[in-house]
C-alpha cells in the first residue's frame, strides 16, 4: 500500500509533529553519542580538543538536521529518492575527478567548512532509492527477472564507483544493505543463494589471482586478509591493530581499568584510535560491562527502528525504515568484528562514537528520514 | 493462480436487478483483494524480517560472546617491548671461538623532520646546526620551509645528540630507532667480519645488510628469524688474532713492507683460528672501495694470489717420495745451470754437482726440485697438486673467498711442472699454502678451511702416505735447524717450516729485481704439528745489514718465529723443555 492510499488527515500536522517524534530512538542516540563524546575525551588524554568538542559540534548541527528532516513529510523524501541518489552518483565521480587524497584513497570533497565524503552520502540515498523503487513496483512483478536486475544496477554503479575509489570496506557495505533491502522487499530467495554461491566464487578467484599479472586488489588488501587469517604472522606490520586491540580488550577484563586509565590508547599504541579503533579504548576503560552495554544501546536502536517500521502502512516508510537499520547494524557490526580480529580490517567506522564528521551527519540525517517516517504515519 | 473476477456476472445482474450500483461490487471485491494481497505480502515481509532479526540475533551473540572471550583473557600488559626485543636481534652477533664479541648490534637513532608540524623552523635550525657542526643552518632553514612533509636530517646519532635535540623541544624534529651494526674490536679481524651497512630504511628501523667477509656469506643465515638471534661463533681465537696481528703489523713496520698477511690454521680441523691482512680498515666506518690490491679493503690472505717460490719445493718432494720415486737419501743431480730449451733454472748459491733430497728441501734448491718435478711428470703433478687444494678457489665462509681462483699457467707444459715445483708459476692465496701445508702436517689427510668451529673434522681423503708426511715434516724441522730459515727457531716448540722469496712480477712483463714477496709457510710443533703458520710479507725489504736483503730468511722468517713465540702459549701448545742434566745426586745411607 502506498501512502497515496491513506488519508492525510490521520497525520499529525503542524507543531504537534514533535510531540509523535520517536523520542526513545531520540534519547538513545543522544546516549551513544555521550558515549562517543567520553571516549574522545579520554583518548585525548583528559582534553575536549581535538576530538572530542568539534564531534559534539557536529552532533549538535546533526541533531538540527535531523529534527527538520523529520518535520518534512515522508513523501517528499520518497520524491526526492532519485533526486538524492542521481546526485550522490554525480559527487562520487566528482571525487573521481578533484577529490582530495586522504590516507592513500581519494575520498573527500573538500566544501571549505567540511570534507564531505560521497559515499557516506550514498548510503541514504541507495537505501531512499530502493525503497521507492520497491513502492513503485507491483509485488507481483518483484521477482521477475529484469525488475530484479534493475535494482542490481541500483545498488552496484554506486559499489563500483566505491571501490575505485578504492575504499573495500564502504563498497561491500552498500552491496550488503542493497542486497539486504532487496531480501526484505521480498525477491525470490534463489536469487540470493545464487548470488552468495557466485560471490563465494569471486572470493576464490580474487585470492587465486594473487601475484599474477591481472591482480585484483591492492597488495595492502590482500595482506590485510593474510593478517586477518593469521595476526600473529606480522605483529608489527599489518597485524598491529588487531593485535593492539585485542591487548586493549584483553587488559579491559570484566570492568575495566576506569576511565581514563587505559593505557594500550593513553601510550599510544594504537593508530587511528579515535575513529575506527575507539572501541577499544571503550573495553579497555570500562571493560566487558561496557562494551557489551554500548552493544546494548545498539540493539535497542536496531528494535525500535524495527518495531516502528512494523507500524508503518507503506512500503516506502517500512522499506526506509528497515535499510537503514540495516546499514547502521552492518556499520557496527563490521567495525566490532574488525576490532575483536572476526573480521579483516576495513575502514568502517564505529557509528556516532567514531570521530569523523561525515559519517556522524549521514547518520543523523538517515535517522531524520526515519523519524520523518515515524511522525507521519497515519494514525 | 484462479483469481476471483473483480466483477462476477452473476452477483452484477442481481444487483442491477435490485438497483443497486454494481461498481460498490467492484470497489468490495477489489478492496478484499488487496487485503488479501496485503495479507500475503505482510506474511512474506515478516518471515523476512524473522530472518534479518536472526541475523542481527546471532552477530549479537557473536559479537559479544567473543568480548566475553577476550575480556576472560589473562589480562596481558602492552607487549610492545617484547616484540621490540625481536627487532633488536634482527641481526645475529658474531662470536669468537670462547664466545668472545666480534660484532653486535648497538641501539642508536635517526634523526628526521616533519616541517608541517615545527614550531619555529629558524630556531630549530640555530639549534641544529649547533649540535651539528656539519650542518648549515641556511640549508635546514631552507628544507623546513619548503614543500617537503618529511625530510632526514641525520641516519645515525649519539645518545647525547638525541638528547640535545630533544631539549630543543620541537615537535617537527623525530627520532627513529636505528639498529646499528658495532665491531667493539675495531679494526681486529676486519677482513674476516668485513662490514653492514643500512639496506632498505623506514622511519622506525632499518634494515642491517652485511657488505663483505661473513657478513655478506652468512647475511641470510644472520638475519634468520627462525634461528632467534643465536650468535654465529667463527672459529677465530680474539687473543690469538690481536697478537698475530700486533706482531704482524710491527713486522711489516720492521721490514718496510707494503703489505702482510698472516693465517695460522688447525691442521687437523681445518679451522682458522686466526687470519690477518695488513693494511686493514675499521669496519665500524668502512672505507669506501678504491685502490685494487693495495686498497685497506684488500684481503691479501684470501684474494691476493701470489708465486710463492720455495715453498712449493716440499709439495714436489713429498709427491715424489709418495710414488717411491725418491727417498729423503737419494742423490738429486743438482748441476746448475739446468738447461731447458731456451729456458735456465738457476740456484741461489751453486750448491755442487748432487745432494740429498733432504738437502734439496734444506738449502732449497730450485736445479734439484725441478728434476725431481721431471721425473713426476705433468699429469701427476697436477693431480697431487689438485688433491692439496692448490688448483681451485678456497671454500670459506667470507665472500671474498670466490675471488681466490689460483692462476694457472695457460699449457702445462713440462717446463711449467719443473718451475711449478719451486714455486713460479702457480699462483695461489697463502690461505691456499697454509690447507696444504696443514695435510702435510696432519699426516696426509685432505682439509676443508673454515671459519666456523667444529664444522671440518679429520677423516679427509689420503692425499699422501703417513710416512711421508712425516719424512717430510723431518726435513721441514731440518729447514729451521740447518737451513734457509734458521731466525725461525723458536725454543721448545720444534718449529718446522719453508721458506720462500719470489721476485714480484712485473706487469709489464718479466720480473722486478728488487721486489719479492717473502713466505713462511711453518708448523708447529714438527714432531706432532697442531697448528700451521703462513706469514706472506709483500714488497719486504730488511735494512739492518751492509746491503738490502730480501729474502725470507731475513724478512718473513723472523716475524712468524715471533709470532709463534706469542700464540703457542695462548693456544695451549706446552713448550717442550730439555730435561735439564740430573745434579750430582748422591744417594747416601744413614749408616
Amino acid at each position: 500500500m502506498s501512502y497515496l492510499e491513506y488519508t492525510v488527515r490521520n497525520v499529525p500536522a503542524g507543531p504537534r509533529k514533535i510531540l509523535y517524534l520517536n523520542w526513545p530512538l531520540l534519547l538513545l542516540l543522544s546516549a551513544v553519542a555521550c558515549i562517543g563524546f567520553l571516549m574522545l575525551y579520554s583518548v585525548a588524554g583528559g582534553s575536549l580538543t581535538p576530538w572530542a568538542e568539534p564531534q559534539m559540534k557536529r552532533f549538535a548541527i546533526g541533531m538540527l538536521a535531523m529534527l527538520i528532516i523529520a518535520m518534512v513529510p515522508i513523501w517528499f523524501w520518497r520524491n526526492m529518492a532519485g533526486v538524492a541518489y542521481g546526485v550522490s552518483i554525480l559527487l562520487l565521480v566528482a571525487v573521481e575527478v578533484f577529490g582530495t587524497i586522504g590516507m592513500g584513497a581519494q575520498r573527500w570533497i573538500d566544501l571549505g567548512f567540511m570534507r564531505l565524503q560521497p559515499s557516506e552520502l550514498m548510503k541514504i540515498a541507495l537505501v531512499m532509492m530502493l525503497a521507492a523503487y520497491y513502492e513503485w513496483l507491483p509485488m507481483r512483478k518483484i521477482s521477475h527477472p529484469f525488475w530484479v536486475a534493475v535494482p542490481a544496477m541500483i545498488i552496484m554503479l554506486p559499489a563500483a564507483l566505491v571501490l575505485k575509489q578504492p575504499d573495500l570496506g564502504t563498497a561491500l557495505l552498500l552491496v550488503f544493505s542493497g542486497g539486504g533491502l532487496m531480501f526484505l522487499a521480498g525477491v525470490h530467495w534463489a536469487y540470493f543463494v545464487a548470488v552468495i554461491a557466485s560471490g563465494v566464487g569471486v572470493v576464490t578467484t580474487v585470492l587465486q589471482s594473487r601475484g599474477t599479472d591481472w591482480q585484483i586488489l591492492k597488495d595492502y588488501q590482500y595482506r590485510r586478509i593474510d593478517v586477518f587469517l593469521d595476526p600473529a604472522s606480522d605483529p608489527l606490520g599489518a597485524g598491529y591493530h588487531i593485535t593492539q586491540s585485542k591487548i586493549a580488550l584483553g587488559s579491559g577484563g570484566w570492568t575495566g581499568r576506569g576511565f581514563m586509565q587505559g593505557t594500550q590508547t593513553r601510550l599510544n599504541f594504537l593508530p587511528e584510535k579515535h575513529t575506527d579503533f575507539i572501541f577499544t579504548t571503550l573495553a579497555e576503560e570500562f571493560g566487558y560491562v561496557g562494551g557489551i552495554s554500548l552493544l546494548l544501546l545498539y540493539a535497542l536502536i536496531l528494535l525500535f527502528c524495527i518495531a516502528t517500521a512494523l507500524t508503518m502502512r507503506d512500503r516506502f516508510s517500512a522499506l526506509l525504515t528497515l535499510g537503514i537499520a540495516l546499514t547502521f547494524f552492518l556499520f557496527f557490526a563490521v567495525n566490532m568484528s574488525m576490532v575483536m580480529g572476526l573480521a579483516p580490517v576495513v575502514g568502517v567506522p564505529l557509528p556516532l562514537v567514531s570521530y569523523g564528521g561525515s559519517a556522524m551527519l549521514v547518520l543523523m540525517l538517515a535517522f531524520g528520514l526515519v523519524q520523518s517516517a515515524h511522525v507521519h504515519k497515519p494514525r | 493462480m484462479i483469481r476471483t473476477p473483480l466483477r462476477p456476472l452473476a452477483r452484477i445482474l442481481d444487483a442491477r436487478r435490485k438497483g443497486e450500483n454494481p461498481d460498490a461490487i467492484e470497489r468490495e471485491n477489489m478492496h478484499r483483494r488487496h487485503e488479501e494481497m496485503r495479507g500475503r505480502a505482510r506474511v512474506q515481509a515478516e518471515g523476512r524480517l524473522l530472518i534479518l532479526g536472526a541475523t542481527f540475533l546471532m552477530v549479537f551473540v557473536l559479537v559479544g560472546g567473543r568480548m566475553a572471550l577476550i575480556a576472560g583473557s589473562e589480562p596481558s600488559e602492552p607487549r610492545a617491548s617484547a616484540a621490540g626485543a625481536s627487532i633488536r636481534a634482527q641481526r645475529a652477533d658474531i662470536l669468537d671461538r670462547r664466545g668472545r664479541i666480534l660484532a653486535t648490534n648497538m641501539e642508536t637513532y635517526s634523526l628526521y623532520a616533519q616541517p608541517p608540524q615545527m614550531i619555529d623552523p629558524g630556531h630549530a635550525a640555530d639549534r641544529l646546526a649547533a649540535i651539528f657542526p656539519d650542518l648549515e643552518r641556511e640549508a635546514l632553514i631552507e628544507k623546513f620551509t619548503g614543500k617537503r612533509k618529511f625530510l632526514w636530517i641525520k641516519r645515525k646519532i649519539s645518545p647525547e645528540q638525541r638528547q640535545a635535540v630533544h631539549d630543543i623541544g620541537d615537535p617537527g624534529l623525530l627520532f627513529g630507532p636505528r639498529e646499528m651494526r658495532l665491531y667493539p674490536n675495531g679494526a681486529l679481524a676486519s677482513h674476516v667480519l668485513g662490514g653492514a651497512r643500512f639496506g632498505r630504511e623506514g622511519v622506525h628501523a632499518a634494515e642491517v645488510v652485511g657488505v663483505a667477509g661473513v657478513e655478506k656469506k652468512l647475511d641470510s643465515m644472520m638475519r634468520d628469524p627462525a634461528r632467534g638471534g643465536e650468535p654465529v661463533r667463527l672459529s677465530l681465537d680474539l687473543t690469538v688474532q690481536a697478537a698475530v696481528e700486533r706482531v704482524l703489523a710491527g713486522g711489516m713496520t720492521l721490514m718496510n713492507a707494503k703489505g702482510a698477511s698472516a693465517v695460522v690454521m688447525d691442521v687437523q680441523t681445518g679451522e682458522l683460528v686466526s687470519i690477518a691482512s695488513l693494511p686493514d680498515f675499521d669496519p665500524n666506518d668502512r672505507p669506501g672501495v678504491s685502490g685494487g690490491a693495495d686498497s685497506p679493503l684488500f684481503n691479501r690472505a684470501v684474494q691476493g694470489v701470489y708465486e710463492l717460490g720455495s715453498t712449493f719445493k716440499i709439495f714436489a718432494v713429498a709427491q715424489a717420495m709418495d710414488l717411491g720415486l725418491i727417498t729423503p737419501e737419494s742423490m738429486i743431480d743438482t748441476k746448475g745451470p739446468l738447461k731447458w730449451g731456451k729456458f735456465l733454472i738457476r740456484d741461489f748459491h751453486d750448491y755442487g754437482a748432487e745432494m740429498t733430497t733432504s738437502e734439496v728441501i734444506v738449502k732449497s734448491s730450485n736445479i734439484g726440485a725441478a728434476r725431481i718435478a721431471q721425473q713426476i711428470g705433468v699429469e701427476r703433478q697436477q693431480a697431487f697438486l689438485r688433491d692439496l687444494g692448490l688448483l681451485d678457489p678456497v671454500p670459506l665462509e667470507i665472500i671474498e673467498a670466490g675471488g681466490s681462483q689460483p692462476l694457472l699457467p695457460h699449457r702445462w707444459s713440462e717446463l711449467s711442472a719443473m718451475t711449478i715445483s719451486y714455486g713460479h708459476g702457480l699462483s695461489v692465496s697463502p690461505l691456499h699454502l697454509a690447507t696444504a701445508y696443514s695435510i702435510i702436517a696432519n699426516g696426509g689427510r685432505q682439509v676443508r678451511p673454515t671459519l666456523l668451529p667444529h664444522q671440518g673434522g679429520p677423516g679427509g681423503k689420503r692425499v699422501m702416505s703417513r710416512e711421508t708426511s712425516a719424512a717430510a715434516r723431518r726435513m721441514l724441522r731440518r729447514v729451521v735447524t740447518d737451513g734457509t730459515a734458521s731466525f725461525g727457531e723458536v725454543s721448545g716448540y720444534a718449529v718446522g717450516g719453508k721458506t720462500g722469496t719470489a721476485d714480484k712480477p712485473d706487469p709489464q712483463g718479466g720480473y722486478y729485481e728488487d721486489k719479492t714477496i717473502t713466505t713462511f709457510a711453518s708448523m708447529f710443533p714438527a714432531d706432532k704439528p697442531q697448528y700451521v703458520l703462513v706469514v706472506m710479507l709483500d714488497e719486504p725489504v730488511e735494512t739492518t745489514g751492509p746491503e738490502p736483503r730480501r729474502t725470507a730468511g731475513w724478512t718473513a722468517v723472523p716475524v712468524a718465529a715471533e709470532i709463534i713465540r706469542r700464540i703457542a702459549p695462548l693456544l695451549g701448545v706446552r713448550p717442550e723443555i730439555e730435561p735439564a742434566p740430573l745434579a750430582d745426586i748422591t744417594l747416601t745411607s744413614s749408616n
